[in-house]
């Protein structure tokens, strides 16, 4: 019967190529959106690398206030350090955890590697105890980095991974293609997805930038932005408090403050509005898909009712009738599929988008079921309606 | 034509046409009690068959005639098992197949019963061959090379064999009806249900598909019942049924 029908359709191949293109580029657009969104999930499966629980972030604002900023910093870090209710108070550049900017970078070689583009922060010393970084070899920068005559970095696993392969990286220097400055490595995190919780886990590099050394920012930006974990629990009025005290401390500077934990919300939504959009587009077009595939379908058991009353007087059951028509759009959905992998599958051999085979795969995956079941849904009814065609009747149409 | 002129003995032998048959046995072959068709709408009610009752013998070859309307091919849909009486039994063989299910009745069209049809009703989009195998499609146990076999000896019975990878529009109305007669007979069935087989074909064709089923009925005792509207064709069978207004007048 398989050979029957695939010699049916083959011979009616004219008229099964426009919906057999149809499903082609239904496969291509859901494997789009697919692999975006198996992306998206399994990047929000991965380990952030740090804890933006409790975590306060104080976008501060000097005004026309020209004393040093150095020094009122300081002063700052200081008297918040020592409020009841904070952990420890780090000072960070605009790049921080779910902000909209970010910065990156290809300059870093090692033996001729090249990573892929690295994202990079500046931090201080307090950074790994305010966001709860996990070192996973060597250590954070502390006091010993200050006064070596080295350039300290430290990057995270993926980084460790692109450059140094199979080398433990602690104690190498990176090359750096626009200079001849050679970076010390001193630790690796196990990951930084700073961006939001959707943001893959690209590579991530880390200058120290002590507060002393403000006015060598690479950047060239004295960012006031303070990033202060707080006890648990740590509500309104400590919130309160503290913004007076950096009003008082710095003399007028404005601050406003938010949590890591709103700040994640707010990127989220931004995030999760285009994946969203795009899904109703991509649902939009299966629902298209579906209805056109119905009408065909509908259309050709419609064309087909004499050859419907033919097959049961050859003693096709009403269940044959159904499951051959089923059968067919199978056949043509499987021609469909054969042709939207063989285009999907560029996607990974190419290794376009860096999205990586696993997410690739999986994509392909999901597609396939989906336009199965798909064309599977839509072939249904119209396949019943077929079954319950009257042989008789049939018989009668021309 | 001339290409495709039948060499087998069954298609033109005059002996075979000419002779008269001893081929009813006697033993009905089908039987129809008290069947009524009744058609039912909101608000009409059309009588299509009124308590027909009517006995065909095994190896009869039997003519139903009528004006339009009168009920012929309902009553043939019925015999083919294509169609359920609003009253009354069928029986095939000896069978009753009244309470027969779906599946059931599948079975019996596809061993015993097969049909030509006036219009042919060849699938446009298989090939010759693949249109005769298509009863053994619906029949488990037959391999794949065992429907091949079994098409090319009803193509060559119904003198076709060159035309197996034709498309039945490439074919003219006497070749087609011929093909749908190598279908019906690729299922070896013991019944042939023709509905104005002739009717599309210009007299000479149709003397060559009347002599096609003469010799079926003559050499191979299949029964048929023929629905015509030809005279001269049903005189040639060995019983004329008529109808009017949906009951057998004689």
């Amino acid at each position: 019967m398989l050979r029957h029908l695939f010699t049916l359709i083959w011979n009616r191949k004219r008229s099964n190529f426009l919906l057999i293109t149809e499903i082609v580029l239904s496969f291509f657009v859901l494997f789009v959106v697919s692999s975006l969104l198996v992306s998206s999930y399994y990047n929000y499966r991965q380990p952030m690398g740090f804890d933006y629980t409790n975590v306060w972030e104080f976008d501060l604002n000097p005004g026309q206030d020209t004393a040093s900023r150095k020094e009122t910093l300081r002063l700052l870090k200081q008297h918040l350090r020592a409020t009841p209710g904070v952990v420890a108070v780090t000072h960070a550049t605009h790049n921080s955890p779910f902000s909209f900017s970010n910065m990156n970078t290809d300059q870093f070689r090692y033996k001729g590697r090249i990573p892929s583009q690295t994202e990079w922060y500046e931090a201080d010393d307090e950074m790994a105890r305010v966001m709860k970084l996990n070192v996973v070899a060597g250590r954070w920068f502390d006091r010993r980095d200050e006064n070596s005559g080295q350039d300290p970095v430290i990057i995270n696993q993926k980084l460790a991974d692109e450059l140094f392969v199979d080398e433990a990286p602690v104690g190498k220097y990176i090359d750096d293609k626009s200079s001849s400055k050679k970076w010390l490595v001193v630790g690796v995190i196990d990951a930084y997805r700073a961006g939001s919780d959707m943001a893959a886990n690209e590579p991530a590099l880390f200058y120290r930038r002590p507060l002393e050394d403000t006015a060598k920012s690479k950047y060239g930006y004295d960012g006031p932005v303070l990033l202060v974990r707080v006890q648990p629990g740590s509500g309104a009025i400590l919130e309160q408090q503290l913004v007076k005290d950096i009003k008082q401390v710095s003399k007028g500077w404005d601050a406003t403050v938010n949590s890591l934990e709103e700040n994640r919300r707010d990127k989220m939504k931004i995030v999760l509005t285009p994946l969203t959009a795009l899904g109703l587009v991509a649902l939009f077009l299966i629902i298209n898909v579906a209805l056109g595939l119905f009408g065909v379908l509908w259309y050709n058991i419609n064309q087909r009712k004499a050859e419907i009353g033919l097959r049961r007087a050859m003693g096709a059951t009403g269940a044959g009738i159904s499951k051959q028509f089923l059968g067919e759009m199978l056949v043509v959905t499987t021609l469909g599929v054969v042709a939207g992998l063989l285009l999907t599958v560029q996607f990974p051999l190419l290794d376009a988008f860096g999205l990586g085979t696993e997410v690739y795969g999986l994509a392909m995956l999901a597609t396939t079921v989906l336009v199965y079941l798909l064309t599977a849904v839509c072939a249904l009814q119209p396949s019943r309606q077929a079954a319950g065609i009257q042989p008789a009747v049939a018989l009668r149409e021309e | 034509m001339s290409a495709s002129t039948p060499t087998n003995q069954l298609f033109l032998d005059p002996t075979i046409v000419a002779a008269r048959p001893a081929a009813a046995t006697g033993k009905p072959m089908l039987k129809l009690t008290d069947i009524e068709k009744i058609y039912q709408t909101k608000t009409i009610e059309t009588v299509a068959l009124n308590r027909v009752n009517l006995t065909i013998g095994k190896g009869e070859f039997v003519s139903i005639m009528g004006p339009s309307g009168c009920g012929k091919s309902t009553l043939l849909s019925i015999m083919g098992l294509l169609d359920e009486p609003s009253s009354g039994q069928v029986e095939i063989d000896g069978r009753p197949v009244t309470s027969y299910s779906d599946k059931e009745l599948a079975n019996l069209r596809n061993q015993k019963i097969g049909f030509v049809f006036q219009s042919y009703h060849l699938i446009n989009d298989l090939s010759v061959l693949d249109n005769v195998e298509l009863p053994l499609l619906y029949r488990s146990g037959v391999s794949g090379k065992e429907r091949r076999q079994r098409a090319h000896a009803a193509l060559d019975k119904v003198g076709l064999s060159a035309r197996t990878n034709h498309f039945p529009s490439q074919l003219s109305g006497g070749q087609r009806q011929r093909v749908a007669i190598a279908r019906a007979l690729a299922g070896n069935p013991e019944i042939i249900l023709a509905d104005e087989p002739t009717g599309n074909l210009d007299s000479v064709m149709g003397e060559e598909i009347m002599d096609l089923l003469l010799g079926l009925n003559r050499q191979d005792g299949v029964t048929i019942v023929m629905v015509t509207h030809d005279e001269q064709q049903a005189l040639k069978t060995e019983r004329v049924i008529r109808f009017f207004d949906g009951s057998q007048v004689s």
